[in-house]
């Protein structure tokens, strides 16, 4: 009986089959969860006012936030850090304000020793004040951060903390 | 090509043959579903290895972790909720089948020569599930987890000469610590599924040797490929699919509230699969060593000495024997976990403690959901909830003088609280202090009802004082008397010149007379959190009932050394009402 015995075979290859993809399409879509997840794109902190920053001189400030991280909420602590550099009286933008995540591959870029570039580290990633890239370790200049100036008479510089992938030429939120 | 490529892999690895001889394997009388049992037993066990992997990825083995992260499988990752219930399920079917595959090997005769090595692999996989099915309920860490672990690993303690040791080696000291949950991990993803797989191999490699097992002889044989596999195949998605099916029905496997070692009435329940033995403890009372010693090892000794049994009788009477002792223990398992479960389906303190642990969790979930669960661990959802710890400290601490809402006024020997602090509750002291609400049962706390006597304010004027009085609540903690005093905003409401012209007398406002012990608790901060903690704490201060105690009157104890700060500030909140309104639904069972 050739019909038979070709039912049991293809049902039993059949059989497999679906034995196999009933666990792998849940079980990928589980797996795949953090795909899903965004990261949520901060607010605009407020860290200094104009006047406390000195002209060409970067000062750090650490971003302060509640994280939330899967199942735990952990109170406010630090979660990044900011570079400030104000710019000359007169320049378009007042305040430069670069994230310290090195874009070579993540770690917080420094000052040098010399204190008139910035160097990551970790690679020797090295930036001028201006955020350009001055060797060829990092394949970007630091990324800007957007910057927000209250309308006082000594506006009160606010800061809107993102992050951005390591390693790409392009700066490109990390998802 | 494709036979080239096949010869190639053959010569060197053989697989293509192996395969061949498998799918040729000849079966004495003919493929048959009983046949499919085995393989069933096998892939529900592939089911909880797949799915514990996937677990494995999110699962974080801490007694402070656990909980939080289970919560986040089964609320938050995309089908988190039907990988675990599906996980927990499987485990279920595994018991199942590895007791009818247990049974069926004695009924067909497959427990004896020359297939003991097999029958003692079968029934140490069958121990290996019940083990890994234990173990994985304790993972969790909820409520459930938490007895079960109790009880398990105290009834290990019993055990004669080993028992102590065992028991400190598994749970990773003398009481239940941060190497408990990752003790009972350990075992549970690597030495219990090692060992299964392991005693699968063997039982695959054992398998080849002797091959199917068949009487008829006289039949004509049949390769395993394709009806057999077609058999094996089909009970194993049947299986599967039915799985699935209750996952997505129950919506997955329930987690209770994290474990909490203080919780008095949690109603412990073990895995259903050792509710025979928890019925024999209450049969054995007393002699519980009967129910968790002699009759478990008895049944484990007994299975393991079947084949010899069959050596030692006739061939006819040891298979009679043999059968009417595994059909006999299986058979009165089910009935006793039939008997368990009808015992507590009519006990209604149960079904009580059942509805108390199913709001607790929903409470617990929904504060993790909202809040998230702090770094020092989900102990803390309900032990920092207002409603939950302060509620179960009003009952214990407070309820037998005090009512609050749900219990008649009449009934206690204090005031009612319902609505401590706001301006409706002082209103009402203002209009009859003799009330069963205010001071009616303590009279020595007579002061109010003798001011009331002679009381000349009008009705508008007490409806003042009531907002200004419940105003004291939000007096900030670092404002003295004296700067809150000159605030214009207090001088200009109009209860403060009405409570100047009656109130102030005895009730001093942060400026007690030093050394002078007032008629009447001190009324600065009055409702807020610090004043009423320091009530609870020392209602004795001289601020507050300290007339009190110079006279040996009727009065309220001090509960300043049986509360912790914490459960001081959850008591506060909760005679306040001072926390997350929003309750979860009661669950329909019990009342």
């Amino acid at each position: 009986m050739p019909n038979r015995r070709n039912f049991f075979r293809l049902g039993a290859v059949g059989l497999v089959n679906l034995f196999a993809l009933a666990l792998a399409v849940p079980g990928l879509k589980y797996l795949l969860d953090p795909l899903g997840k965004r990261s949520g794109s901060g607010d605009f902190r407020k860290l200094a006012r104009l006047g406390q920053l000195k002209i060409g001189e970067p000062q750090a400030f650490a971003i302060l936030a509640e994280r939330r991280d899967a199942w735990v909420k952990y109170p406010t602590e630090p979660v990044g850090s900011v570079w400030l550099v104000r710019q000359p009286e007169g320049s378009p933008e007042p305040v430069l304000a670069f994230t310290a995540e090195c874009p070579h591959l993540g770690c917080p870029v420094n000052l040098a020793p010399d204190r008139k570039t910035f160097l990551c580290p970790c690679h020797q990633a090295a930036f001028g004040f201006d955020g350009k890239k001055l060797n060829d370790v990092p394949p970007r200049g630091m990324d800007r951060l957007p910057v927000e100036l209250s309308t006082e008479a000594d506006p009160e510089v606010a800061v809107k903390f993102e992050r951005f992938q390591p390693q790409t030429a392009e700066k490109k939120p990390l998802a | 090509m494709l036979k080239t490529l096949t010869d190639w892999l053959d010569d060197r690895t053989g697989l293509p043959g192996l395969t061949r001889r498998v799918l040729d394997r000849p079966i004495p009388g003919g493929a048959r579903w009983g046949h499919a049992v085995g393989f069933a037993l096998a892939s529900t066990i592939v089911v909880d290895l797949v799915t514990g992997l996937l677990l494995m990825t999110t699962y974080s083995p801490s007694s402070s972790t656990a909980w939080g992260s289970v919560y986040y499988i089964t609320y938050q990752v995309d089908l988190g909720w039907f990988v675990r219930g599906l996980h927990r399920y499987a485990s279920f079917a595994s018991v199942i089948l590895g007791g009818l595959f247990l049974v069926r090997l004695v009924l067909v005769g497959a427990y004896r020569a020359p297939r003991e090595v097999h029958w003692w692999l079968a029934v140490a996989t069958f121990l290996l599930i019940l083990g890994a099915g234990v173990s994985g309920n304790i993972l969790p860490w909820d409520q459930r987890g938490y007895w079960a672990a109790m009880v398990e690993t105290s009834i290990t303690g019993t055990t004669p000469v080993v028992g102590p040791t065992l028991k400190k080696l598994i749970i990773g000291g003398s009481t239940f610590g941060n190497l408990t949950v990752t003790r009972i991990y350990g075992a549970h993803v690597a030495l219990l599924p090692g060992l299964l797989i392991l005693c699968g191999w063997a039982y695959a490699v054992l398998f080849g040797k002797h091959g199917y097992h068949g009487s008829e002889k006289s039949k004509p044989t049949e390769p395993y490929w394709p009806r057999q596999a077609f058999f094996d195949f089909a009970l194993s998605s049947a299986i599967l699919g039915v799985l699935s099916g209750l996952t997505v029905f129950t919506h997955g496997y329930s987690l209770d509230a994290p474990a909490d070692p203080s919780s008095d009435d949690y109603p412990a329940r073990p895995e259903w699969y050792f509710l025979p033995l928890n019925l024999l403890l209450h049969v054995f009372e007393g002699r519980e060593f009967i129910a968790t010693q002699i009759i478990p090892g008895g049944v484990v000794a007994g299975l393991l000495f079947l084949p010899l049994l069959a050596k030692i009788l006739p061939k006819k009477l040891g298979d009679v024997a043999a059968s009417s002792f595994v059909v006999t223990l299986f058979g009165a398992a089910s009935v006793l976990i039939g008997v368990a479960f009808y015992r507590d389906s009519v006990s209604e303190p149960f079904h009580q403690a059942r509805a108390r642990a199913d709001r607790a969790a929903e409470r617990a979930t929904l504060l993790a959901t909202r809040d998230g669960i702090a770094p020092a661990g989900a102990s803390y959802l309900l032990s920092l909830d207002p409603l939950t710890r302060g509620h179960e400290l009003f009952t214990k601490k407070c309820l037998g003088c005090h009512s609050l809402g749900d219990r008649k006024p009449e009934e206690s020997s204090a005031s009612n609280l319902k609505g401590y602090g706001s301006v409706a509750w002082v209103r009402g002291l203002l209009e009859k202090p003799d009330s069963v609400d205010y001071f009616g049962k303590t009279p020595d706390c007579g002061g109010m009802q003798t001011w009331k006597e002679s009381s000349k304010l009008t009705a508008r004027e007490l409806d003042a004082v009531a907002s200004f009085v419940a105003g004291f609540a939000v007096i900030p903690e670092e404002l003295t008397p004296g700067n809150w005093l000159i605030d214009p905003k207090v001088k200009e409401h109009p209860g403060f010149e009405p409570y100047k012209r009656e109130c102030a007398e005895c009730h001093t406002l942060g400026d007690p007379a030093k050394g002078k012990m007032e008629p009447a608790p001190d009324l600065f901060a009055w409702g807020s959190d610090r004043w009423t903690a320091r009530m609870i704490r020392t209602p004795g201060s001289t601020t507050h009932y300290g007339f009190l105690e110079a006279e040996n009157a009727q009065k309220m104890p001090s509960f300043g050394g049986q509360l912790t700060e914490d459960d001081l500030r959850m008591l506060v909140k909760y005679i306040k009402g001072d926390y997350e309104q929003a309750l979860p639904p009661a669950k329909s069972s019990g009342k």
